[in-house]
């Protein structure tokens, strides 16, 4: 994605069309400046990012449980 | 880093097993930010596929996920055939096996509108942001309803960038 690109779907972002989908899901609550970052990546770096916040994840959930 | 879902990915491919990527790790792929814990995949229903399918996930030892220990369970062929969704758990993570997916149909549906997406040099057919939306909306449960949001969002973004895989 060129960084003229990344700056058409940032402007988007920060000011939403009204009644754009993009607006509903910021009100929703949704950070898509997340989706951002991750529109940048291919999808392997996606999965890979995924897979090791899921690692994180358990991890905690382990150590949460060994100080039972 | 331990990439479970994707080695599970590998050996579907590896043996020639015809499915499409679908739920949450689609929705990964596709850029949603939702964890998931497990790979659901909408797989093809022939004979062969299922042949193929059985085969490939004997070597990780498919059980049904949540069982009681000890539960006899053989996951070949017929059983494939006398079911539609298995929810699995395999000796490299946890596979939910879908012969139709609410509000898009079967495999045949599934694989016409499907994305082509490379992930670690092999191409892998996965859901459409559409066909996602579609799904989440016909399921209907509040946890499909939560992530609608976000994916009508991503489409609307892709709409306005070009697609680049995806």
């Amino acid at each position: 994605m060129t960084v003229e690109e990344q700056q058409r779907l940032w402007d988007l972002v920060q000011n939403p069309p009204p009644g754009s989908k993009i607006e509903a899901a910021k009100e929703y609550g949704v950070d898509l400046t997340l989706n951002l970052r991750a529109l940048k990546q291919t999808p392997t770096e996606r999965a890979e990012a995924m897979e090791a916040a899921l690692e994180f994840v358990e991890e905690l959930r382990k150590a949460a449980l060994a100080r039972r | 880093m331990k990439k479970k879902l994707a080695r599970l990915l590998n050996v579907l491919s590896d043996a020639k097993v015809s499915f499409v990527v679908v739920g949450g790790y689609a929705a990964t792929l596709q850029g949603s930010t939702y964890l998931t814990q497990d790979l659901d995949i909408c797989y093809e229903r022939t004979s062969e596929n299922l042949q193929r399918l059985a085969g490939a996930l004997a070597p990780l030892h498919p059980r049904l996920r949540g069982a009681p220990d000890g539960m006899p369970f053989v996951l070949d062929q017929h059983t494939l055939k006398q079911g539609m969704n298995f929810t699995l758990e395999t000796d490299a993570g946890d596979l939910d096996l879908l012969g139709e997916l609410s509000g898009v149909g079967g495999y045949s549906n599934l694989h016409k509108s499907a994305d082509s997406v490379e992930l670690e040099g092999r191409s892998y057919r996965v859901a459409s942001l559409e066909e996602l939306i579609r799904s989440k909306r016909a399921a209907g449960r509040r946890k499909d309803l939560n992530v609608l949001p976000e994916l009508e969002a991503l489409q609307e973004l892709n709409e306005k960038a070009p697609k680049k895989n995806p």
